[in-house]
């Protein structure tokens, strides 16, 4: 068969905005899901009981579920809940973001916890309170600690995006898949949506392996 | 209102479509393993050339999302090859071959965990290079492999609704269609929602206890 990649290039208008969407998409969710993942670290080390265990349920649940199924659900659940209609780039702002919030606290949780014990009884014995020893001797200490895992997870995250091209985000899945059903170039177009994501992920890819060599903990 | 009849009555469409989600995923994992074994201890051990040939393989899976390459596994391939691929078949393949990637890393990882000493020790010993891998290095790095390849087959059994796009008649497109059908999308996909957590959530947790007890035997 004979191939016309120039579809591509007529398309390519639509498809970098697709890109750009994409890439939108990934540094709002990351921004608010490491605001969210901390909430909820926080909030898993809470000395009352009932919040921790609400906390660990919503962990939990977000973790063991697909994706897929989570922005669905937010789809729907949300309209029916605040009984406005959010925009499908809300909408999976929220899904991805609950979704990567559960995946962050536990890196969080991780980080905090990998500083030893010893640490905050020496601080606390030094006379600074609480939150003056997460502030000023645990965070600083666990931000690199946890550089890694968040690395890895804003990978995931910048893939995951396309996720939201089934609820009719015009993210790069979604409008490289419109070009494909309007020209029927059905080879040229999916190959050029590949190669696009591969020219974004690839260095991002190889940026985090470098991260983890660079800040892996070796005690 | 909640009116979970729409379940009810469907569940045994809803049941089978549980059944293929497994069977995806094992069919995967299968795949998965295969190729990341071969592919982990050919980067580790093979020659320079091939093991830049195989990262090339190893990066780009980890750096395209799987609903592209589930997308062009069934839509694009078949025009290639000049074959056309069912559903499940596609779905088995794009999901395996992006799981062999994660997995080649997980092998690579627990080979080269172990001191190389050991293959040193083996070799003066007057094994075989294979053998030594096989006998020594192998059976040490499976066990500190375990915890990471148990996460591997919750990862993939979680992908495997992305496999709906394609139109395997899996838990998640088959919820899409009853949902359509009733009108009822919030209580189908809550069921499968809950149907997930309770299929993931135990390999999860059984992972967990696992590892656990294996955690000593691993150290060397």
């Amino acid at each position: 068969m004979t191939y016309d990649w120039s579809v591509v290039w007529e398309n390519r208008g639509l498809l970098l905005e697709g890109a750009w969407t994409t890439i939108v998409l990934t540094v709002l969710t990351m921004a608010v899901a490491v605001v969210g993942g901390l909430v909820l670290a926080f909030l898993r080390m809470s000395p009352f009981r009932v919040v921790r265990a609400g906390a660990t349920a919503f962990v939990e649940f977000f973790r063991a579920t697909p994706l897929i199924l989570q922005i669905y659900w937010v789809f729907y659940i949300l309209p029916a809940t605040f009984d406005i209609q959010f925009s499908a780039f809300t909408t999976g702002l929220v899904g991805l973001s609950l979704n990567v919030s559960a995946f962050n606290s536990e890196t969080f949780r991780a980080g905090i916890t990998s500083i030893r014990r010893g640490q905050w009884h020496a601080a606390l014995a030094l006379g600074m309170t609480r939150a003056q020893v997460m502030r000023q001797v645990i965070l600083p200490q666990a931000v690199w600690r946890v550089l890694p895992a968040l690395a890895s997870t804003w990978v995931s995250l910048f893939k995951d995006t396309s996720l939201v091209s089934t609820i009719a985000v015009a993210d790069l899945a979604y409008n490289a898949l419109q070009v494909r059903a309007r020209t029927y170039r059905i080879l040229e177009v999916l190959t050029a949506m590949a190669v696009l994501y591969w020219l974004m992920g690839y260095p991002q890819a190889k940026l985090v392996d470098w991260i983890h060599r660079r800040f892996e903990v070796v005690e | 209102m909640l009116d979970l009849t729409p379940v009810l009555v469907n569940w045994r469409f809803l049941t089978r479509a549980l059944g293929t989600t497994l069977l995806l995923s094992l069919l995967a994992m299968l795949v998965g393993l295969v190729v990341g074994t071969l592919v982990g201890i050919l980067r580790t051990y093979g020659p320079r050339g091939l093991d830049r040939v195989l990262a090339l393989y190893v990066d780009t899976f980890r750096a395209v999302p799987l609903l592209v390459i589930l997308v062009w596994t069934f839509f694009a391939f078949p025009l290639v090859i000049g074959y056309a691929l069912d559903p499940l078949q596609a779905g088995v393949v794009g999901l395996g071959l992006h799981s062999g990637a994660y997995i080649a890393e997980v092998i690579r990882g627990g080979l080269t965990s172990v001191r190389r000493g050991q293959m040193r020790a083996a070799l003066a010993l007057g094994m075989t290079r294979g053998q030594a891998i096989l006998t020594i290095i192998l059976p040490q790095a499976a066990i500190r492999m375990l915890p990471p390849l148990g996460s591997q087959l919750v990862l993939v059994i979680k992908d495997s609704a992305l496999a709906a796009v394609i139109a395997v008649p899996e838990l998640m497109r088959q919820s899409q269609i009853v949902a359509g059908q009733t009108f009822r999308p919030f209580e189908i996909y809550t069921t499968a929602m809950i149907v997930y957590f309770l299929v993931l959530y135990p390999i999860a947790r059984g992972i967990d206890r696992i590892y656990q007890r294996l955690a000593p035997l691993g150290a060397s």
